[in-house]
């Protein structure tokens, strides 16, 4: 319990500024994935169990907004969030790139997957097009964002074991 | 001595629990598909627009500011007044040109058809934009009038210089509406000049192209693209775009003809809703 309060706020206010602030945070039609960023960070500080469960609510979250099928983006997020925490474990490195580099790798499968499941549902563009119009360039926006980010949602998300520098956060 | 982990900690039960999460999903994704618009997870969305929409209107106020700032900002060259007596003039000179063009190719023709003109005769109603596109995957915005406005799904929806999408969802108090640029967007359309008709599709990318032109048609770059009509959603004669470009290989069927949208969803503030303008059964078609 005293671990799911910060978890429901950091998801609850993800939806709040994705939907308030996201969409003018826009650069040429690439909106950032707030969302996503909460779950991975949630997954490489609390776990599997946590990323999924925190994957799939934000997920159905995401799906709820847009206007597209809802389920997808659910499903995408819970198996991130799965593989992400599994790594939480294995990240010793005392430095902030790894933890980047996973939120980057993970928003890149992610973005990759539900342009694959739409384009399996009948609901996407030409997969090709939407990898490059889309996919990738809401990947890159999500790691820059994560930069700055992370350090401060990790620490939230990580009460149970205090941090006091930046470099711990890994 | 093995180690006693909880059970949720055990990567059988972490597995376990995905496994539960990814078909959660697969049943929410065919329930989806499964049941109608009336259903419980299109009353769901429904309902969480309605929560999220203030949320949305709050955000484009507490913006409003910082894009004031920035749009001042990328016209530092030319003084702000001089952009924005420009902007104003071109958008009423863009549909003053059509309309004109339109009227005469009409009165030609001695044909009492309807065109932009009676679409103004349409009962219309101006909106606010309180909310735009939250991911890169929807060009979906939200407006500030719902059904006790008498908005519904399926008006169309018009910017100061042209066609910008129709109405898809409607709340009591807001409706969204979906960009003609969006990849589920398709407009019956005509060229202005020669009438041939096709279907403006939009894209992932937000780009128009104009499909099942016939390849007989003449068609160039900086051709008025108007809606036809057809199919009874738009009013004929609403300003679509221009073509951009036009390419006609040997073995296409029809050209390839991309159209760039007059209507530009970023900068927007007030829209106008068609709300005399027939429903329709399935909006994200086209019509």
């Amino acid at each position: 319990m005293r671990r799911a309060a910060p978890t429901i706020l950091a998801i609850l206010a993800a939806m709040l500024l994705q939907v308030a602030i996201a969409p003018h945070l826009s650069i040429g039609g690439v909106v950032p994935n707030l969302l996503l960023l909460v779950v991975v960070t949630l997954a490489l500080v609390q776990g599997p169990q946590a990323g999924s469960s925190a994957g799939f609510a934000a997920g159905l979250v995401f799906d709820l907004l847009g206007t597209g099928p809802i389920g997808p983006m659910a499903l995408v997020l819970a198996v991130v969030g799965h593989i992400a925490g599994s790594l939480s474990a294995n990240l010793f490195a005392e430095g902030w790139l790894l933890p980047l580099t996973v939120v980057f790798s993970a928003s890149l499968v992610a973005e990759v997957s539900y342009a694959v499941l739409l384009t399996i549902l009948g609901e996407g563009g030409p997969l090709w097009t939407t990898l490059w119009s889309v996919s990738v360039p809401s990947a890159l926006y999500n790691g820059v964002l994560a930069l700055l980010l992370f350090p401060w949602l990790a620490r939230f998300l990580r009460r149970d074991r205090p941090m006091h520098t930046y470099r711990r956060l890994a | 001595m093995p180690l006693n982990l909880p059970q949720s900690e055990r990567p059988g039960g972490r597995n376990a629990l995905l496994a539960l999460l990814v078909i959660a999903s697969l049943v929410l994704t065919t329930v989806y598909f499964r049941e109608g618009d009336d259903g419980v997870l299109h009353h769901a969305r429904r309902g969480v627009q309605s929560v999220v929409s203030p949320v949305a209107a709050a955000g484009e106020w507490v913006t409003t500011p910082f894009r004031a700032i920035g749009d001042w900002a990328s016209g530092l060259t030319v003084s702000r007044s001089e952009i924005e007596r420009l902007r104003a003039q071109n958008a009423e000179l863009r549909q003053r040109v059509a309309e004109l063009e339109e009227a005469r190719l009409e009165n030609e023709r001695l044909r009492d058809l309807v065109g932009f003109i009676e679409a103004r005769e349409l009962d219309a109603l101006g909106a606010r934009v309180i909310g735009r596109p939250t991911s890169g995957w929807d060009g979906v915005i939200t407006i500030d009038r719902g059904t006790a406005d008498g908005v519904e799904a399926g008006m169309p929806v018009l910017a100061p210089a042209g066609l910008l999408g129709q109405t898809i969802e409607a709340t009591e108090h807001s409706a969204r509406v979906r960009l003609i640029t969006d990849q589920r967007s398709g407009v019956a359309s005509m060229i202005q000049s020669t009438r041939a008709e096709g279907i403006v599709r939009g894209s992932i990318e937000g780009v128009l192209n104009m499909d099942f032109v016939s390849r007989d048609a003449t068609v160039t770059a900086g051709d008025v693209v108007l809606t036809s009509g057809m199919g009874g959603v738009y009013p004929k004669g609403l300003l679509v775009g221009e073509v951009e470009d036009v390419q006609l290989q040997e073995n296409d069927l029809f050209p390839r003809i991309r159209v760039r949208a007059t209507a530009r969803v970023s900068g927007i503030e007030e829209v106008i809703v068609l709300v005399g303008a027939p429903p329709q059964t399935d909006p994200g078609d086209a019509e």
